[in-house]
Formats: C-alpha cells, sequence, structure tokens
C-alpha cells in the first residue's frame, strides 16, 4: 500500500512538472488524406478528439463544439518533422571541449523565434533542435512540437519523446579543436580516438556506480562512492541504450568508422545525419539498422561534401535505410515538401515514400513513430492541409495543426505573428540586404566564436 | 537651515564649541554629530502601507527609532527637523543590487586559453566561495546616488560570472564596509552568464555546470557527515571551498538569489531549481508577466526590476495626409503599435504580479538610478497601488530578507533608516529632504525650479513663426535656402525653398517644443519621394540643428531670422 501511495505521489509531481498540452477538437471535412502510411484516401474526414486523431472516413458529423475545416478539394497529410534543425533554441554549440555530453540544448529552449511560425508555415510540426557539430560528441537535442504562441518553453517540448545525442564527425570537430585549440582531435583518426575514449571512460563509469550501487545495501558497507561526473553519467546512458545518436558526417569511411565503433560498444540506436556520401555504404546502414536523414541536394560548401549526389535519398530507401530529408537551416524548413518532391526526379520514389521522408521516417529516427509521422486513428493530431498536392511546385500550405490545434492559418493569420515585441527596437524602413546564403548553422556560434578569438579565417565553407 | 533646526539655546554654544574645536584638531576626519538624537516633528508618518498617522513626531536616538506618535515631548538633546507638511517613510530596501560594490578592474585576458574545456573556476565564473563583503565600500557614488532616492538597505551581490559568490544585506551609509553589513551570507548569488572563451561557455554549458556542481556538492556534504557519524574504513573527505560553499543552500539554510530577467531566464533557473531543489529568489525579473503561475509553484521569492523601457513617443499625425498614406507607412505604424504595447505590458508587471497575489520587492540592479522615481510613478499609473509600491519597497523585502524585526516600518525599536518627502513619495513633484540611515542624517537642499519657458536663451519660449534663412553643409558642398513658417493659433505651417532649384516644398509635422522645432518635408529624387528630417534648437534669432536624409546620413543646419519679417 505505501508503495502505492508513494508512487501516486510521484506520478502526481511528475504531472505537475510538466506543462499543460493544449489540445484540440477538429474535424477536417472532405480533404485528399494523404496517411503516408495506409495509403490515400479521397473526399475523407479526419475527426479529431482532445488533440488525437479518433476517426478517419466519410460523412463523420461534427461534434457540438468543434471547429470545422472545410478541405474539400486540399490535401491533408500529417504534419512535416525535420530530423535536423537548430531553430527554437538559444544556444547551439558549447564549442569549447570536443566531449560535453552533459549539455542539452532543451535548456535553451526559446517558443518566441518566429522561425518556428514560418516553420508551421511550411506544414512543420514538429523538429529536432539539435546541438552543433562543432564536438566530436556534442550534447544532447530537443525533439519540439511547434506549439507556436505558447509562452512557456516547456510547452514546447514532446513530451516523452526519447533522448538523443549530437555526435559529429570529420572537418568540424578536427578544425575547431584540432586546428583552433591544438589539442585533440585534429584529424578523422583523432576523432574516432576521441568517441572510443568518451564510451570508454563511460563505461568504466557506468561499472564502478554498478558496482558501488550494489555493495552499498550489503550489510555492514564502508565505502566511497565514485565522483558525480554528469558528462560520463550521459556516456553510460548512451552505453545503456536510453539516448540515440544522431551523427553529423559525410564520408562514407567515417559514417562506417562509427558502425564500428558502436558495434565494439553494443549502442543499437543511431542516426546518422548529412550522410552526404550514404550512398556509398547504403547496405551497410541498412544491415546495422541505422538510419540516415539527408539534404536532397545540397553540397558543395566545404571539401568533404563535394562527393555528393542527388539520388542519395533514393538509393539509400531502395537499399531499406530508415531515410529521412532535413534542412539544417530556417529557410529550408519552410518548404521541405519541395525537398521530398526531389527525389521523384532524381530516383523515381513514389507519393508514398517521398512523403516518408519528411513525416513516418524522421519520427522514426526520433522515436516518435508511434506518436507522429502518419494520419491513423489514435495518433497525436499533428497536421497539415495543402492547396494542391504537396508534391506539387504548386502547392500552397493553407492550415497546420498540432495537437488538434490550429497554429498556422494562411487566411486568418495576422500579419505580425511575433509573440514577444522587444521594447528597445528601433523601427526603420530598411533596405533589404542580403549576406549570402549561409549555410550549416550547425558550426553556429563554433565557428564565429573560435576565428574572433583566434584570428583564423574559418567562415569560409 | 534656520526653518528646520530648532536647537536649543544652550546646545547651541556647546555646538559652536565643538565645532572649532573639531576644525582645529583633526581637519580631514570627518565629525561625530553633535547629537545623535533627532525629533521629527509636525510630519505625516507613513508607518507602513495603510498605516499612516497625521502630523506626528518620530523621535530618534542613538541610531533608533524611540517613538512614535502624536504629541511627543521632544528630548532636550534632540535635534528638531520641523518637517511641517512634509512625509516621512520607512527607508526602502532594494533586494539586489551591486550599490556599493567596488568594480574589479577588468584585467584583459587576451591570452589565448590553453584548453579551453578545461579552465581554473575563477576563469570559468565559478567562485561561489567569494563574499561581497570584501569588496564593500560605503564611498561609493553609487550609495550616494541611491540613499538620494530614499534607499537605505540593499542586499548586494558580487561581480563575477555565474557563481560569482555570497551576497550581503549592506546599510547604504556608514564610514567603513563593516558599517555597512547588516547580514553577511545573506544569499547564494548565481547567474546564467557564461564564461568568457572557456567553458561553459553557453547557457546550455552553464545550467549543466550548475548541476553537476550542485550534485557534487550534495555527495560531497553526504560523505563528510557518514565520515564525521563513524571514520573507520573511510577514505578521507578531500577538502573543495567551492563544494563547501553550496552547503549552506543544500541545507536550504540559504536561498539561492538568481539574476533572472527575461521570461527565458525565468524558465531557466525554475528547470534548476526543480531539479535540484534549492530555495529561490528571483532577481531582477523585467520579464515574468507569462510565468506568473510557475513562479508560483515555485514558491519563489521576486525582486522585480525597477528598470522599465522608455515610453514610445507618439508622433503627431497629420491628418491631411492620412490619405495618402503608403503601404510602407501603415507597417511601420502597426509595428509602433506592437512595440508601444510591449512598453505597457512591462510597465504593468509590477500590477499584474500584485493581481495574481505573488508579492514582490524591488531590485535596482539594472535601473538607472535617476529613473526609479518616474518608474515607480509608471507602474503605479500602470495599475499598482501606492500602498502596494510602497510594501514592495519596504515591508516585503525586509521580511524576505529576514531583517523585519529592525526595518521597513517607522515603529519603535527600529532602525532609524527614513526618507522625508515635501509631498508624498510618489507625487510627480515629490522631493527628497532628509535620509536618514542608522540614524544619521543626509540632507538634500532642493532647487529653485526654473520656469518652463526659462528654456530659452532670452527667458521667451522659441518663436518660429518667421521667414528664416537657412545653411547646411553636405558632401556636395553648402546649400542655402529659405523656410518660412507661420503660427496659426498653434497650429503651424510653412515651406522650405532651396535657392538653387528655387522649388518650394511644403513642411510636414512641425512640431515646436519649448525651443525645439521639428519637421519633415519630401525630397523627389528621381522616381521616389524620400522624407527628409530636419530637427533645430532655436535661440533667439539663430537655429542651429540637423538635417536627416534617409540612409545618406545627416548633415548639420543652420541659421538666422530674417529681421524684417
Amino acid at each position: 500500500m505505501k508503495k502505492i501511495i508513494i508512487t501516486l505521489l510521484i506520478l502526481a509531481s511528475v504531472s505537475l512538472v510538466q506543462a499543460q498540452v493544449e489540445r484540440g477538437n477538429v474535424l477536417i471535412k472532405g480533404g485528399t488524406v494523404l496517411t503516408v502510411t495506409k495509403g490515400t484516401l479521397e473526399n475523407t474526414d479526419v475527426l479529431v478528439r482532445d488533440g488525437k486523431i479518433s476517426q478517419i472516413g466519410k460523412g463523420i458529423a461534427a461534434p457540438s463544439g468543434f471547429r470545422v475545416i472545410d478541405a474539400a478539394g486540399m490535401f491533408v497529410m500529417p504534419g512535416i518533422i525535420d530530423a535536423h534543425s537548430h531553430a527554437g533554441i538559444d544556444a547551439i554549440n558549447e564549442a569549447t571541449a570536443p566531449v560535453t555530453a552533459e549539455v542539452f540544448t532543451g535548456d535553451a529552449v526559446n517558443p518566441f523565434q518566429v522561425g518556428l511560425y514560418r516553420a508551421l508555415a511550411g506544414g512543420v510540426t514538429s523538429i529536432h533542435a539539435m546541438h552543433g557539430s562543432a564536438n566530436a560528441i556534442g550534447g544532447e537535442c530537443e525533439t519540439l512540437k511547434l506549439r507556436y504562441g505558447v509562452k512557456d518553453p516547456e510547452a514546447m517540448k514532446m513530451e516523452g519523446a526519447p533522448r538523443t545525442i549530437k555526435f559529429a564527425l570529420g572537418e568540424n570537430p578536427t578544425r575547431v579543436h584540432g586546428s583552433g585549440n591544438g589539442i585533440v582531435p585534429r584529424t578523422r583518426m583523432g576523432v574516432e580516438f576521441v568517441i572510443r575514449e568518451a564510451f570508454s571512460q563511460g563505461k568504466a563509469y557506468m561499472e564502478a556506480w554498478d558496482a558501488y550501487n550494489k555493495a552499498k545495501v550489503q550489510k555492514g558497507f564502508r565505502g566511497t562512492p565514485p565522483a558525480y561526473n554528469k558528462r560520463l553519467e550521459t556516456m553510460a546512458d548512451i552505453l545503456r541504450g536510453n539516448i540515440i545518436i544522431h551523427c553529423h558526417s559525410y564520408r562514407a569511411d567515417e559514417i562506417y568508422m562509427l558502425l564500428n565503433v558502436c558495434k565494439d560498444f553494443g549502442i543499437k540506436r543511431l542516426v546518422f545525419q548529412h550522410v552526404n556520401e550514404g550512398f556509398k555504404v547504403a547496405p551497410e546502414l541498412a544491415a546495422y539498422g541505422a538510419g540516415a536523414s539527408v539534404f536532397s541536394d545540397w553540397w558543395a560548401y566545404k571539401f568533404e561534401v563535394y562527393y555528393s549526389t542527388a539520388y542519395n535519398a533514393a538509393i539509400l530507401t531502395k537499399n531499406g535505410v530508415t531515410t529521412s530529408i532535413n534542412s539544417d537551416d530556417g529557410e529550408l524548413m519552410r518548404h521541405l515538401y519541395h525537398e521530398a518532391g526531389k527525389t521523384q526526379k532524381y530516383g523515381q520514389l513514389t507519393d508514398d515514400e517521398a512523403l516518408a521522408l519528411i513525416t513516418i521516417n524522421p519520427a522514426k529516427q526520433l522515436g516518435i513513430d508511434s506518436r507522429v509521422g502518419s494520419i491513423e486513428v489514435g495518433k497525436e493530431a499533428d497536421i497539415a492541409i495543402f492547396k494542391n498536392h504537396p508534391l506539387s511546385v504548386y502547392t500552397i500550405p493553407m492550415i497546420t495543426i498540432v495537437d488538434g490545434i490550429v497554429r498556422f492559418d494562411r487566411e486568418k493569420d495576422a500579419d505580425d505573428q511575433r509573440i514577444y515585441v522587444d521594447p528597445k527596437q528601433t523601427i526603420d524602413v530598411t533596405l533589404h540586404t542580403s549576406t549570402g546564403h549561409d549555410h550549416e548553422s550547425c558550426m553556429q556560434g563554433a565557428v564565429y566564436e573560435t576565428a574572433k578569438l583566434f584570428g583564423f579565417n574559418l567562415l569560409e565553407k | 537651515m534656520n526653518r528646520f533646526y530648532r536647537i536649543p539655546r544652550q546646545w547651541l554654544v556647546l555646538l559652536l564649541c565643538w565645532t572649532s574645536l573639531g576644525v582645529y584638531a583633526q581637519e580631514e576626519v570627518k565629525l561625530a554629530p553633535v547629537t545623535r538624537t533627532y525629533a521629527i516633528t509636525n510630519v505625516n508618518i507613513i508607518q507602513g502601507p495603510g498605516r499612516k498617522v497625521d502630523m506626528g513626531t518620530v523621535i530618534i536616538r542613538n541610531g533608533i527609532i524611540q517613538n512614535v506618535g502624536k504629541n511627543l515631548a521632544i528630548p532636550a538633546d534632540a535635534v528638531v527637523i520641523k518637517a511641517d507638511s512634509m512625509y516621512v517613510y520607512a527607508g526602502f530596501i532594494d533586494g539586489y543590487s551591486r550599490v556599493g560594490v567596488t568594480k574589479p578592474k577588468e584585467e584583459p585576458n587576451r591570452e589565448r586559453p590553453k584548453d579551453p574545456g578545461n579552465p581554473e573556476p575563477a576563469q570559468a565564473g565559478i567562485t561561489p566561495q567569494n563574499d561581497v563583503r570584501a569588496s564593500l565600500n560605503p564611498a561609493d557614488k553609487t550609495v550616494e546616488d541611491l540613499r538620494a532616492l530614499g534607499f537605505t538597505t540593499a542586499q548586494v551581490v558580487p561581480y563575477g560570472g555565474m557563481l560569482p559568490g555570497s551576497a550581503a544585506i549592506v546599510q547604504l551609509g556608514g564610514n567603513s564596509a563593516n558599517d555597512m553589513v547588516l547580514v553577511g551570507n545573506s544569499a547564494f548569488y548565481s547567474e546564467l552568464t557564461p564564461a568568457q572563451r572557456v567553458y561553459p561557455n553557453t547557457v546550455i554549458g552553464v545550467m549543466s555546470k550548475y548541476r553537476e556542481l550542485y550534485r557534487q556538492a550534495s555527495q560531497a556534504k553526504a560523505y563528510e557527515s557518514l565520515y564525521a557519524s563513524n571514520r573507520a574504513g573511510l577514505e578521507r573527505p578531500v577538502s573543495d571551498k567551492i563544494l563547501e560553499a553550496f552547503y549552506p543552500v543544500i541545507d536550504k539554510r540559504v536561498a539561492v538569489l538568481f539574476k533572472a530577467e527575461r521570461n527565458l531566464d525565468i524558465n531557466r533557473v525554475i528547470l534548476l531549481q526543480k531539479d535540484l531543489g534549492f530555495n529561490v529568489v528571483l532577481g531582477d525579473v523585467k520579464e515574468g508577466w507569462d510565468m506568473i503561475n510557475k513562479v508560483k509553484a515555485s514558491n519563489a521569492k521576486v525582486f522585480l526590476s525597477l528598470d522599465l523601457p522608455e515610453v514610445v513617443k507618439e508622433e503627431k499625425k497629420d491628418d491631411k495626409k492620412e490619405e495618402s498614406k503608403k503601404p510602407v507607412d501603415a507597417e511601420k505604424e502597426a509595428l509602433e503599435k506592437r512595440k508601444a504595447e510591449a512598453v505597457a505590458q512591462y510597465t504593468a508587471q509590477a500590477s499584474v504580479f500584485q493581481k495574481a497575489g505573488v508579492t514582490f520587492g524591488f531590485s535596482t540592479a539594472s535601473a538607472k538610478t535617476k529613473d526609479i522615481p518616474a518608474n515607480l510613478r509608471r507602474m503605479i499609473a500602470a495599475g499598482l497601488t501606492e500602498d502596494q509600491a510602497l510594501a514592495a519597497l519596504t515591508t516585503t523585502p525586509a521580511q524576505w530578507l529576514g531583517i523585519a524585526d529592525r526595518v521597513g516600518t517607522v515603529d519603535n525599536g527600529k532602525l532609524a533608516n527614513l526618507v522625508i518627502t515635501d509631498k508624498p513619495y510618489f507625487n510627480e513633484k515629490s522631493k527628497v529632504r532628509y535620509v536618514f540611515v542608522d540614524g544619521v542624517l543626509h540632507k538634500y537642499e532642493v532647487k529653485e525650479e526654473k520656469k518652463a519657458d526659462a528654456k530659452n536663451g532670452n527667458g521667451k519660449k522659441a518663436d518660429p513663426n518667421g521667414k528664416w534663412s537657412y545653411t547646411t553643409e553636405t558632401p556636395q558642398g553648402n546649400s542655402t535656402g529659405v523656410i518660412k513658417i507661420k503660427n496659426d493659433g498653434g497650429n503651424y505651417s510653412g515651406t522650405i525653398t532651396n535657392s538653387m532649384s528655387g522649388q518650394e516644398t511644403e513642411l510636414n509635422s512641425i512640431v515646436v517644443d519649448g525651443n525645439s522645432l521639428t519637421f519633415t518635408f519630401g525630397f523627389n529624387a528621381g522616381g521616389g519621394t524620400m522624407t527628409i528630417e530636419v530637427s533645430l534648437t532655436i535661440d533667439g534669432n539663430d537655429f542651429e540643428g540637423t538635417m536627416s536624409v534617409g540612409s545618406f546620413g545627416s548633415f548639420p543646419m543652420k541659421g538666422s531670422k530674417d529681421p524684417n519679417q
């Protein structure tokens, strides 16, 4: 009985801690429903009750109090999920050490960035707000739901989403730490060493704690606990299988290297990010069960990204790799449906295969596919409604719904969708100036800081 | 001076002796006051929020309030302050600032950190073992400035990074650092401020490091008590002054005072608090209105910032031009409107907290001292009552800082921390006349207010009416012309004519304020019309100022009135 009470108390306190998620009721009438996982349903209604899809069918009557959206002639698809983003957070790179597993982007969520609304206006409902790629092992990342309009940063977090962590291989970590600070890693070999060393230390830490906790309960035990270390604690949690690795990578050799490292340490949950040379190791990725999250056709911004092809996503898909297309960029994030559409030109993917790249597949990579990523009864009502087929160049996102709440409405929203306004800003009539396309927000903070501090010209790609 | 001091005759003699002796004996040393007894008579006593005694007397002896009330006998040794129709309040308490704390000289450390991931704790901003009492200075100008507004007590914190050290509650007076201190180690001061160039260099690094240090401290503390209870067979605990500084926090004997200005800062601090379980005080809150429920749930104590964003100046609308308004103007107007709304939210924060039932104190940490009285008035205009404002300045912080038995109200036995003003404190025209800190009197002379129209050089309000010739200096050379301004019962109209082109252009938005004259006019620059803004200061028959030409910059403009007009 006591145990039950304690459990109840814990449950109560957990629910107190978690932010209240706003959930809506809505009926989407008569659209072409692109379920992604269960085919396409013409002239079909989707009923959303309390934030979840409760019924899909024809001629569903609207319960009283439900908002009705007339989607006749429109396309209703699952909300787009971006598996690689740096939006919605105030800090991206803790670029001061090659391993910073202990930091967490979820500590720096900023729900007021208007870029999040712009993403909603591109049909995006969830993003993976990642640590940057300055370090071989960066920090833990946060999966956000774009409940734009909430003022509590905690309410942006996708409650219960699995923990993920950013790793990075190749030029970025070697440049920041090797070239920048003269410490390991300076080479690709060094990156492998840093990762293996961190795992080995994490393993020793885990074993020391396990041994201590086991000994502690013995009668008459006298001893010293191992010193608490948040970095090693996180490494241990990866080894325990509690955290999914998302690794920034380009070259086939280093992708294969990390597969071997993970194999050696018994780590199964692994997704590669960017993976421009993924097409060279597609069978190996598929065999390991590792995912790949790629750009449709973005490359050549630095030496290691020259060997690339627009067929990458299609080749990976055809080889059975769970593949997604991501943005890593505030602008690209607004038209991921176009990015997915490119795979039909370069690789002849079917509509469902192409749409899966930006819905159910990224959901699988983030471990949230039982909740979002397709239109199925019981799933959370994260839905995007388009005029014209979303894979057409003529498509226009009209309404985006998160948890049954309309968060973007092309017709009804105000011009100025900012939540907080800086009371000190000066309002001038300014001419738009372009500083060119700035790639890789992955390196935000790191490149600039390093360049500024040490006088290296690192700003070139 | 004689108006306010009624010194008994026998004391006058003594006073003279004292003064002259003092002067001969030690020229440089501050003199002890003749007496430490004062009687403030015929004064409106606001003992605390909602507690008022009309035309009473306050008697102070040896730094303590000895008696408060009506018809009190004046002690023979008292200096009498005839505060006829003035107002006396308990001295104000600043919940969080660095008043009187000497700023360390910044040593620009340009040395490239060898291993930025493993800095010395001090370089990483981790110095919780430091104590602000080591850097107090009662002669610091900030002490005098804040005291002149009626503040007598403050909780002050050291300079530093994420963990600067422990705070102290100080009196804004005294001759030495020790004189100032009322309570040492009053709070464990923390910020989310990252270190420069080394770990933790981001807010996520700071939060992670904070958790790690706290948990290491909890672990070290638990091990120390285990070791203390039975040492047999245990390794000796290693002393660590950084971790030991956390012990009073872990025991909840001391709260963490966290700087938390923005909405997001508040959320991050509360995240840490939930994880680690310390008692928290949020300092200098500027943007907390959407976080009230969280603040409530966390049991945090709150010091709202006395800093406010500046009021958005309303531009005078030119109704005639309404029809020809360009889309860009409408957009600009909408943006200005939102900005004004934002400013209003900041201003209303205190009343929103009050209405939500969250009590608060105030902090001056980032407020410009001279703006504080006006900012308080703005908060009151936005819905806070005067009593609520007074409580936030006196009783609430006194209670939270654990010094309510000594300060915060005008009651017998409390420290003689008082502020006396000629009008009620929150009145715009109110002036602070006397401040007592620990019974030590500080007097403020009131300057005669200048008449409004004395702004102008010759004592008259500027008169822009008439014909002016002007010269502007631009990179293309000087340009001259004529400005004509007509005053039609307060409505100004006018034209500007360039002598090169001879083209006459109508002036818009002419505003005359004291001796300042501003207007705009359109300039046809091949295809588009550009708005030129002119801002001038008139001094009799001359003016001087600038002409701003969009992105081309602004250029000096001067001129004089045509005497024939």
